[in-house]
C-alpha cells in the first residue's frame, strides 16, 4: 500500500496493512534537530521554478522535508491551494518598536507585539501578542467583507488548470491530497480575537449571524470551482478551527448548535454531494463537550486530541465508531521522555487502536523543540515497529 | 431587600444582560439599600454561581466573558458610590505572563474574574521579566502572585521567579499561584507554587480561599 492508500484506507475504517503515521514539525524543531545531527542535505528540498519571475528554470529551495527522513506522512504534503485567506491582504509592516519589542500590522489586519529578533533567544512559536483586531462591530465587518469576495480570480493559482492538476495528483502518493479551509469559529476569532467573538455571541448576535453566514457563501463559493472539477481526488478536507482550551470549548453547545451548526452542515452537504466524505477538524483542547455536535455537522475526522485537555482515542472510538476518525493523541510529554515513558504511552494506545480501525497515530500536537532529535528518533523507530498489522 | 438582591444575583447568574441588571440595582440603590449588599450579596454571590455553572459544564468560555462584562459595565456605573473596601476589599493580586511567553487570553480572564470578585489586581502584561515580578511583590505587597504561562519551553520560567522571591526573601510573604495551559498540579508542587489553577475560575476560588 503506498501511504496515501493506506491514510485513506485507515480513516475509512478499511482494512490496512499498517497504522498510518503522521506528523507536522516546527521549523524550529527540524532546525534544532540539524543542529543535533540530523543531515541537512538529507531533507531539503530543491525545486525548479521560475519564482525570479524572468524567463528561466533555476533551483529554488523550497523547505524541509523531514516527514520523509522520519518515515511518517505529511499532512500538507500535497494541498490544493485556494487562496481564503482577505485579498488584499494588508500590508505586512512595522509600526513601532522599542528596546525589546516590535509592533507590527499582520496580513489579517490584526496587530501584534513581537520579541525583537535576535534581542534573546525566542521560538517562533512564542507567538506575537496579538492586541488589536480588525473587525469590532457592525461597520468594521463591512469593511473587512469587500476583501473576501469568493468570486475574485486571485483566489486560484496562476497554473490552475483542473486537468493539469488532477494529473500531478495523481502522480502523489506520500500522503492524502488535502484542501484546507478555515471554521466558523476559527475565522470569526482570528478577526476579532477570542473575547471579543466570544462576547459577541451575547452583545452583538446580529453580527455574528451575518459574519458566520457571510463565511458559509465565502467558503462554499470560494472553492466551489475546485472541489467540483477535482471531486475524491481531493483525499481530505482539513478545516483549521481551535475553538477549544483545557477546561473545555470556548463556545457552549447550545450557541454551536444556535449559530453554528446548520452551516457547518451546508458546507459538509455541498462536500458530501462532491464525493469528499473525510472531513477533519482541527482544534486543540478539550472538544467533547461538542463533539455530538461536531459530528451531527458532517465532521468525519479529528486532530490533534490533546491528552492534556483530557482526550483519549480509547474511549473517543468507543463512543463515536465509525463515525469518526481519530488523529494523533500520543502524549508529547511522554513521548519526549523516550525510553520506558515513550514506549508505554505507544503501547498502552495502539493496540486498541489497531482493533478498532480509523486512527492515524501520531502527537497530541506538532512535534515541539522539548524533542531532541535523538528521542524522536527513538520515538519514531519504536512507533514503525508497532504499525504493521498481521 | 433580599427579594431585589437575589434577583439582582439571578439576572448576572442566568446571563440576564447588562441593561436588565444595571436598571435592578438602580432600583436596589433608590430603595436604599446600601451599596455594599448590592455588591456583596447580589452581584459577586451571582458571579460565583456564574463560576460555579462553568466548573460544572454549563457555562462555557463565552458566557464567562460575558457575566465578567455585565458586572463591570455595571461597577463602572457604581464605582463613585463604592469606598475603597467594598471595591477591592478582598486583597491584591500581582499578576503576570512568565517572560518568554506572549499570551494573555487566559490571564486576561482571570483578571476579569479576579477583578469582578473584588480583588485588586495588578497586571505586568506579558512576557514580564523575572525581576520585575520581584521588584513589584516588594513594592505592592500582594496576598497573592499569579504566574501565567502557557509554553511548555516557558515553564522553567516559574521556578527562577520562586527562586528569586526566596533570594529576596519575600517568598514567605505572598501565595505563588500558577495557571496556564502548561500548568500542572504536579508542577506546582515540583517547583514550589502553593497551586496551580486549571481554569480562571478555579484560581479565583484559591484567591477567596487565601484572604478568607
Amino acid at each position: 500500500m503506498t501511504p496515501r492508500e493506506r491514510m485513506k484506507n485507515a480513516v475509512d475504517f478499511r482494512a490496512v496493512d499498517a497504522i498510518p503515521w503522521a506528523e507536522n514539525f516546527y521549523v524550529e524543531t527540524i532546525s534544532r534537530f540539524v543542529a543535533q545531527g540530523l543531515p541537512a542535505h538529507k531533507i531539503a528540498v530543491v525545486d525548479w521554478k521560475m519564482d525570479s519571475g524572468i524567463l528561466l528554470n533555476w533551483p529554488v529551495f523550497t523547505g524541509l522535508d523531514a516527514n520523509s527522513y522520519f518515515g511518517c506522512i505529511n499532512f500538507f504534503g500535497c494541498m490544493i491551494v485556494v487562496d481564503l485567506a482577505p485579498i488584499p491582504r494588508f500590508k505586512q509592516r512595522k509600526i513601532g518598536e522599542d528596546s525589546k519589542y516590535q509592533q507590527f500590522v499582520m496580513e489579517s489586519g490584526a496587530r501584534s507585539r513581537i520579541v525583537k529578533k535576535g534581542s534573546r533567544e525566542t521560538t517562533w512559536y512564542a507567538m506575537p501578542q496579538f492586541y488589536s483586531f480588525p473587525v469590532s462591530d457592525k461597520k468594521s465587518w463591512e469593511r473587512y467583507k469587500q476583501r473576501l469576495d469568493p468570486e475574485d480570480p486571485r483566489r486560484y493559482p496562476k497554473d490552475w488548470d483542473p486537468d493539469g492538476y488532477s494529473e500531478v495528483l495523481d502522480q502523489y502518493d506520500a500522503g492524502p491530497t488535502l484542501l484546507a479551509m478555515t471554521g466558523f469559529y476559527g475565522f470569526g476569532a482570528e478577526l476579532m480575537g477570542i473575547p471579543g467573538f466570544n462576547l459577541a455571541f451575547y452583545k452583538d448576535p446580529e453580527l455574528i449571524k451575518d459574519m458566520i453566514a457571510h463565511w458559509e457563501y465565502f467558503t462554499i463559493e470560494s472553492v466551489r470551482e475546485a472541489v467540483e472539477a477535482l471531486k475524491d481526488r481531493i483525499d481530505m478536507i482539513f478545516w483549521w478551527e481551535d475553538l477549544a482550551e483545557r477546561h473545555g470549548p470556548n463556545i457552549s453547545p447550545k450557541l454551536y448548535r444556535e449559530f453554528l451548526l446548520p452551516h457547518y452542515k451546508r458546507v459538509t452537504e455541498f462536500l458530501n454531494k462532491n464525493k469528499i466524505h473525510r472531513i477533519m477538524m482541527d482544534s486543540d483542547g478539550n472538544t467533547k463537550p461538542i463533539l455530538d455536535l461536531v459530528v451531527e455537522a458532517g465532521i468525519s475526522g479529528h486532530w490533534p486530541l490533546e491528552v492534556n485537555s483530557d482526550m483519549d482515542v480509547r474511549t473517543l472510538c468507543k463512543q463515536y465508531g465509525k463515525k469518526l476518525f481519530l488523529v494523533g493523541n500520543l502524549d508529547k510529554r511522554e513521548i519526549a521522555k523516550g525510553g520506558e515513558a515513550m514506549r508505554n504511552e505507544i503501547d498502552s494506545k495502539m493496540s486498541i487502536m489497531k482493533e478498532t480501525g480509523g486512527y492515524v497515530a501520531g502527537l497530541d500536537h506538532l512535534v515541539h523543540v522539548e524533542f531532541t532529535f535523538e528521542t524522536f528518533k527513538e520515538y519514531a523507530d519504536y512507533l514503525k515497529t508497532k504499525l504493521p498489522l498481521e | 431587600m433580599a427579594d431585589i438582591l437575589d434577583e439582582i444575583r439571578s439576572t448576572l447568574a442566568n446571563l440576564g444582560g447588562s441593561q436588565h441588571l444595571q436598571d435592578l440595582v438602580n432600583t436596589a440603590l433608590s430603595n436604599n439599600i446600601g451599596v455594599s449588599d448590592v455588591v456583596e450579596k447580589g452581584l459577586r454571590t451571582g458571579l460565583q454561581e456564574v463560576g460555579a455553572k462553568y466548573e460544572a459544564g454549563e457555562y462555557f468560555l463565552a458566557e464567562l466573558l460575558f457575566a465578567a462584562s455585565m458586572l463591570d459595565e455595571v461597577m463602572q456605573n457604581i464605582k463613585p458610590r463604592l469606598d475603597a473596601q467594598s471595591i477591592h476589599g478582598r486583597g491584591t493580586i500581582l499578576l503576570g505572563t512568565v517572560r518568554g511567553d506572549m499570551h494573555d487570553i487566559g490571564k486576561n480572564i482571570f483578571r476579569m474574574m479576579a477583578d469582578a470578585a473584588g480583588f485588586g489586581v495588578q497586571d505586568l502584561n506579558v512576557d514580564v521579566d523575572p525581576g520585575l515580578f520581584v521588584q513589584e511583590s516588594k513594592q505592592t505587597k500582594p496576598e497573592i502572585l499569579g504566574l501565567s504561562c502557557l509554553l511548555t519551553t516557558a515553564l522553567p520560567e516559574i521556578k527562577v521567579v520562586i527562586d528569586m522571591l526566596n533570594e529576596a526573601g519575600i517568598r514567605h510573604k505572598l501565595r505563588v499561584l500558577i495557571g496556564g495551559n502548561a500548568v500542572t498540579k504536579e508542577f506546582a508542587r515540583q517547583v514550589g507554587a502553593d497551586a496551580a489553577a486549571l481554569d480562571a475560575v478555579e484560581g479565583v476560588d484559591f484567591c477567596r480561599g487565601v484572604v478568607k
